[in-house]
């Protein structure tokens, strides 16, 4: 892993990811404080990147934008700033309004929030976070977006609802799956009789996350993601938190669901009751695959590269469900020790009691170096128990790491150019189930 | 003293007198009206989000084989480079038969790198990535952050050069400096003129020094009397470069494809050349009139080959050159003649239809000329930019425009797009990636008028653009049930008002 740079990063800038956010939650309006590429780099890196997916309601090139140039550069730009949001109001139509800054203005020493004080004090709906690249990547950009949702919009209550939670966890764009992903994880907790906010759903309204601070508990479904917001949120709206991995497959959808009732103290019966069906039906249709699965011989070494939710999250399906041996896991997120040790020990013991191998390169041209420190390549002997049959799970860059292991490869992490994706997820039991479909469907394409 | 002798090239706000905000009409900008807004560029009190210089500069870095992209700035700047991918991929295995990803890096630039400087961090990256990829050259890219802390990417290079094995190519790309992204070009040529085709700084030589006196190839190299450099900045795709090399070879010519997936080693041989051939001027104007003081190597840069007569003027003056009027005028006649009749099936179908074209100028217009040509009326245009080269593209408009229609001059801008497109009600709506979806959430068929996998240029791009037109024409469902069930974020107050009440409106002037 290079000290110094970063190879085809996984991720944009805390703007990028800012932006996207806005753009995912319903009815609201993204205002960029920025340089004029800033949303256009954006676009073309969801359409690269996203499962082909760009804007929504408000985003890509439709997105407002200050363009700020040289001449706000020497003589600043808050005059600019106050004239954009202006004539937004008037342009464009949103029930919430959200600057965000770019580098520029940030560099320059611009202050967003007494132009934004000046607007909402007049009684628009605007909100702003500083947001400029250089402060972290597209998770963490994320991570402000809720933030100042909590600070600044979210009503607080002191009566909390005890079957109330929000959720979050999982980045809009930055995850190509990102709403499935969040139905999945809704679906469970709605299987426990929960009422759930989770922002960048359909389900979800403006007014349902304004309602977010009733809720007894924030769940998180990320050990990195989102984590920031989860903590203002308890000490601004007092509701606890529980940060959890990314739940796909029955193993992990089982646990999530008994460390939701524990939290909540749900009674111990419904939260089994739901696990028996729900798992009922996990096994009920996954029994017709079994000949097959024994026939075509569909266990596979796996190697498993992804961002701080799926690295883990796809490896313990492998392992804990689908019977493979992912003998390798990249997190390719660039993450601080504790983080690092956070996501380690998580890894450390498996329900399957399969040994994970985590390490973790922003790089990803270097986890063939990885994997040969345990799995030599072929030496031309006779008898050599080498790494096949395998399997790559990981972005679409991973094709060129698939081929030279002639390996099996899907697209789950960002970037994912190479797939179509609208409403697919991989959480939940339901999840399991579609994941298993796409992976053992890109082993048999050629049949 | 040149251009090329400074670090960076000039905003062709000040080389070209540029502009991006104008609201027009094609009689304004065309025939004898010539309103244009060269002079004073009007800033509009409500903008959106666009690309910057940087986007189009990667698109031509990131092909260029064996070449390492290494943007300096904070880590989003160049993420753009996911979808750019897919060219390189494609590009290369129609090219090479190989698929290959680009390799593209960031020093991703944090706080302590903002307060601090960032060159330490751009030298040892510069280190890691010449061992780690052993490349033939390595694009340092500056963005916005470099430009406004003050790092200074030429001295990094400069003084890191002889310690490293890879070319090092300083591009200047800091977004807030120019609002006129197609100075991307300029800087991109301006680095491959300075680093890779300057002898004095090829051979490491101190500047001034063992320069030629000019007007010949590249040291040691001769002419080559019938090769072309057909310029190519990554607006044509593979199947277009082979079309134009089709009819370029008719007429007895090599050709020598430039810059986009050339090997940098081998880019000295556009000197050799004994023409350079422009299929834009937006793209091309600084590095032809570099190559010819230089090299002594004359271009064309005057028409683009979309369409069918601009394919043929485009093609009559190439031949003019090397004394071949007469064959071409044979090649011209013979596939006009096979295109018009292949046409013929199509013409019913567009015949009197309205179409809006977007796109960069000389692309708009020419496009918007060629769907004449195929019996569409054009009934808008907005052209990303605007600058002194598309005068005669604005000329022939205004002589076969049956009525005056807008021409909106907007670096994107939907909300204009929006508002015109609601009044005008055209049938079929032509816009540049990722900027067709407002036009289809309003039911208008839609077609990409860019795309490097599909044909656009001289004949065989007008036949397959009329095919693929058809079947948007056949079905334009999609569009229309999103129309159906969607709204566009605009209030019922931006409709009302005049397209274009928001340019010169900055500091509240108009509005």
């Amino acid at each position: 892993m290079s000290e110094h740079f970063i190879e085809r990063s996984r991720y944009l800038c805390a703007l990028g990811g800012a932006a996207a956010t806005v753009t995912a939650i319903p009815k609201a309006i993204p205002i960029l404080h920025s340089a004029s590429g800033c949303a256009g780099n954006f676009a073309w890196t969801q359409n690269g990147g996203s499962g082909l997916q760009v804007g929504g309601y408000c985003g890509a090139l439709t997105t407002p934008s200050s363009n700020i140039q040289e001449h706000e550069v020497v003589f600043g730009g808050d005059d600019r700033l106050r004239e954009q949001v202006a004539s937004t109001l008037k342009v464009m139509a949103g029930e919430l309004f959200v600057v965000l800054t770019g580098c520029v203005p940030e560099i320059i020493g611009e202050d967003i929030k007494s132009v934004v004080a000046e607007f909402s004090s007049q009684g628009a709906p605007i909100i702003g976070a500083e947001t400029g690249g250089f402060r972290g990547n597209s998770y963490w950009g994320y991570d402000l977006v809720l933030q100042a949702l909590f600070r600044d919009f979210v009503a607080t209550s002191t009566d909390k609802e005890r079957l109330k939670v929000n959720l979050w966890g999982i980045a809009p764009y930055g995850d190509p799956f990102w709403r499935g992903n969040l139905e999945g994880v809704r679906h469970l907790l709605e299987q426990l009789g929960l009422e759930v906010n989770s922002f960048f759903t359909t389900k979800d309204t403006l007014d349902s996350i304004r309602q977010g601070g009733s809720a007894a508990l924030n769940i998180v479904v990320s050990e990195v993601y989102g984590l920031g917001a989860a903590l203002l949120a308890e000490e601004r709206h007092g509701i606890p938190f529980l940060s959890t991995p990314l739940p796909i497959g029955p193993t992990a959808s089982e646990i999530f669901l008994r460390s939701v009732g524990t939290k909540l103290g749900l009674s111990a019966e419904r939260v089994d009751e739901v696990i028996a069906r729900e798992k009922g039906d996990y096994f009920r249709l996954l029994e017709p695959l079994t000949d097959c699965w024994n026939d075509l011989d569909l266990q596979r070494y796996a190697v498993v590269v992804g961002d701080a939710n799926y690295a883990g999250a796809l490896t313990r399906f492998l392992a804990d469900d689908l019977g493979w041996l992912p003998e390798l896991t990249v997190c390719t997120d660039p993450l601080g020790e504790e983080e690092r040790q956070r996501l380690t020990d998580g890894l450390a013991t498996l329900a399957s009691g399969y040994r994970a191998n985590l390490v973790f390169e922003t790089d990803a041209s270097q986890v063939i170096h990885h994997l040969r420190k345990k799995w030599p390549a072929g030496n031309g002997a006779t008898y050599q128990n080498t790494f096949a049959p395998a399997f790559v799970v990981g972005s679409s860059l991973e094709r060129e790491l698939a081929q030279t292991l002639g390996a099996g490869h899907l697209s789950v992490t960002f970037p994912v150019a190479n797939r179509a994706i609208i409403d697919r997820g991989y959480t939940g039991f339901r999840g399991g189930l579609r994941l298993t479909e796409d992976l053992i469907s890109s082993i048999v394409g050629g049949r | 003293m040149s251009y090329m002798d400074l670090k960076s090239p000039p905003r062709r706000e000040e080389r070209l007198k540029a502009c991006i905000a104008h609201g027009g009409s094609v009689c304004d900008l065309g025939g004898k009206g010539k309103k244009s807004c060269l002079v004073d560029d009007g800033e509009r009190g409500f903008t959106q989000g666009s690309i910057c210089l940087l986007l189009p500069a990667l698109a031509m870095l990131n092909t260029l084989p064996d070449n390492v992209v290494l943007m300096h700035s904070a880590i989003g700047c160049g993420t753009c480079t996911h979808s750019q991918n897919a060219n390189v991929r494609f590009g290369g295995n129609v090219r090479w038969g190989k698929v290959k990803d680009g390799v593209w890096l960031s020093t991703a630039l944090n706080e302590t790198d903002v307060i601090s400087g960032g060159e330490e961090k751009l030298e040892q990256a510069i280190i890691e990535a010449d061992e780690r990829y052993h490349p033939f050259s390595i694009s340092v890219v500056s963005g916005c952050v470099p430009g406004i802390i003050g790092d200074d990417i030429d001295t990094v290079v400069k003084q890191l050069q002889p310690r490293v094995k890879a070319k090092l190519l300083p591009v200047h790309c800091e977004g807030f400096k120019t609002k006129i992204w197609a100075t991307a070009y300029d800087a991109v040529y301006h680095s491959i003129g300075r680093t890779l085709l300057e002898r004095s700084r090829v051979d490491g030589a101190e500047e001034g020094e063992g320069v030629d006196a000019g007007m010949v190839p590249y040291a040691g190299l001769e002419r080559l009397p019938r090769t072309v450099n057909l310029m190519n900045v990554s607006s044509m795709g593979r199947v277009d470069e082979l079309e134009l090399t089709r009819l370029l070879t008719a007429l007895g010519l090599e050709v020598n494809v430039f810059p986009v997936f050339a090997h940098p080693e081998g880019m000295v041989k556009a000197t050799q050349a004994a023409l350079s051939v422009s299929t834009c001027p937006t793209h091309d104007d600084y590095f032809l009139t570099y190559l010819e003081e230089r090299f002594g190597v004359p271009y064309l840069l005057k028409h683009m080959p979309i369409g069918i007569e601009n394919s043929g003027l485009w093609l009559r003056d190439v031949a003019r050159q090397f004394g071949a009027e007469e064959e071409v005028a044979a090649i011209i006649r013979k596939e006009e003649a096979e295109l018009q009749e292949a046409l013929a099936e199509f013409r019913p179908l567009f015949t009197g239809k309205t179409v809006f074209v977007s796109a960069g100028e000389f692309r708009a217009l020419a496009t918007a000329r060629l769907l004449e040509e195929l019996g569409f009326r054009v009934v808008g245009i907005r052209s990303f930019h605007h600058d002194e080269f598309a005068q005669g593209e604005y000329d022939k408009l205004a002589a076969t425009a049956q009525e005056d229609y807008p021409i909106d001059i907007a670096n994107v801008q939907p909300f204009e797009e929006v508002n015109l497109l609601k009044r005008i009600k055209p049938d079929l709506f032509l816009g540049h990636a990722n900027g067709n979806a407002t036009a289809a959430k309003l039911g208008i068929a839609t077609h990409v008028i860019y795309n490097t996998g599909l044909a656009y240029i001289g004949y065989r791009g007008a036949y397959d653009l009329a095919r693929r037109l058809a079947r948007q024409l056949k079905n334009p469902t999609y569009n229309r049930r999103l129309a159906e069930n969607l709204t566009l974020p605009y209030t019922d107050e931006w409709y009302g008002s005049h397209p274009f009440s928001y340019i010169n409106s900055r500091g509240g002037t108009t509005v």
